[in-house]
């Protein structure tokens, strides 16, 4: 494995930093939870937004940090995003043409 | 193919690929993960907001998912095991440092607090279930109690792994190199059950 990983892993301080930025999103979430409640003019529409902008950040975070991809071999990575994109994709299309989400 | 021996008796094997077979192997089990949790996802979507009161006797409440959701309580359970993934990767931290010690402690936490998020899943399963919830009551119902209970199952699994490697290192008196991938491969299978959870938590939880 050694040679295999072109960046220098994370030390232990900056896993804590991390896992710090990631319970901080996670408090904003559940913030704006509260607020799309409250039925504000400008909170209740942009919040689903912002609530997926926010997990995809976190999701980002864990899967190229924690689980390193971001130093693994692109073939890794490549392998990983195949899977992904085409979970999107197909339950996407299925969720559409169900009516289950709409793009208005 | 090329088999790599070390002095200790063990070998590495790879494909041209220069990555260990089993490590890729478990980076494409993870990716067809997508896939299962995408339907069970996708499942969900399609249910939760459908109005199922002509199904049932007038005056007879249709209790869904969403009705008693307790979100302080949820929040809590995502903070931990969010905060698992930080122990585990501090345990494939320490291992990576020869440090034997700590990778115990690590991987003891990293179950513990897995266990904290099952007994906390459990409490939610009851508390729906007393209110009158069940898995039969509704569609929206067994769509969720299907995809939050499977996530439940990789993670109980998860622990089991995890006990396995604190198990066999206190045994030993630590894990040697090759042991080392074990912990790597349990490690990307538990952050992938975190990041499906930080998925669950939004959809699920808190976009209405």
């Amino acid at each position: 494995m050694a040679g295999e990983h072109a960046l220098a892993h994370p030390t232990p301080r900056q896993y804590v930093q991390i896992a710090v930025l990631l319970a901080f999103m996670t408090v904003i979430e559940v913030a704006l939870y509260y607020l799309e409640q409250s039925t504000d003019a400008f909170t209740g529409p942009m919040a689903a937004p912002l609530l997926i902008l926010l997990a995809v950040m976190k999701f980002v975070i864990v899967v190229g940090w924690f689980m390193h991809l971001r130093f693994e071999k692109s073939l890794v990575s490549k392998f990983f995003t195949t899977g992904f994109v085409a979970a999107m994709v197909l339950y996407a299309a299925v969720l559409f043409a169900l009516g289950a989400v709409a793009l208005t | 193919m090329s088999d790599v021996a070390h002095a200790d008796g063990q070998h590495d094997v790879h494909e041209g690929t220069g990555i260990d077979n089993r490590k890729l192997g478990m980076w494409v089990f993870l990716s067809s993960e997508f896939m299962f949790f995408g339907a069970l996802i996708s499942n969900y979507m399609l249910f939760k907001g459908r109005d199922y009161s002509a199904f049932f006797p007038r005056g007879v409440p249709v209790i869904l998912p969403r009705d008693l959701y307790d979100i302080p309580f949820t929040s809590v359970s995502s903070f931990v095991l969010l905060m698992s993934s930080l122990t585990m990767v501090l345990a494939h931290d320490a291992l990576a440092s020869g440090d034997q010690n700590r990778t115990r402690i690590w991987l003891a936490a990293t179950g513990m607090l897995g266990s904290v998020f099952i007994g906390g899943q459990v409490f939610e399963f009851t508390e729906f279930i007393q209110q009158g919830m069940t898995i039969s009551s509704n569609p929206a119902a067994s769509a969720f109690f299907m995809l939050t209970g499977f996530h439940g199952a990789h993670v109980f699994l998860g622990i089991l792994m995890l006990l396995s490697l604190y198990g066999i290192s206190r045994r030993q008196g630590g894990l040697t190199q090759a042991q080392g991938l074990n912990v790597e491969l349990v490690g990307l299978y538990w952050h992938f059950v975190d990041i499906i959870w930080i998925v669950i938590f939004t959809i699920v939880y808190l976009i209405r």
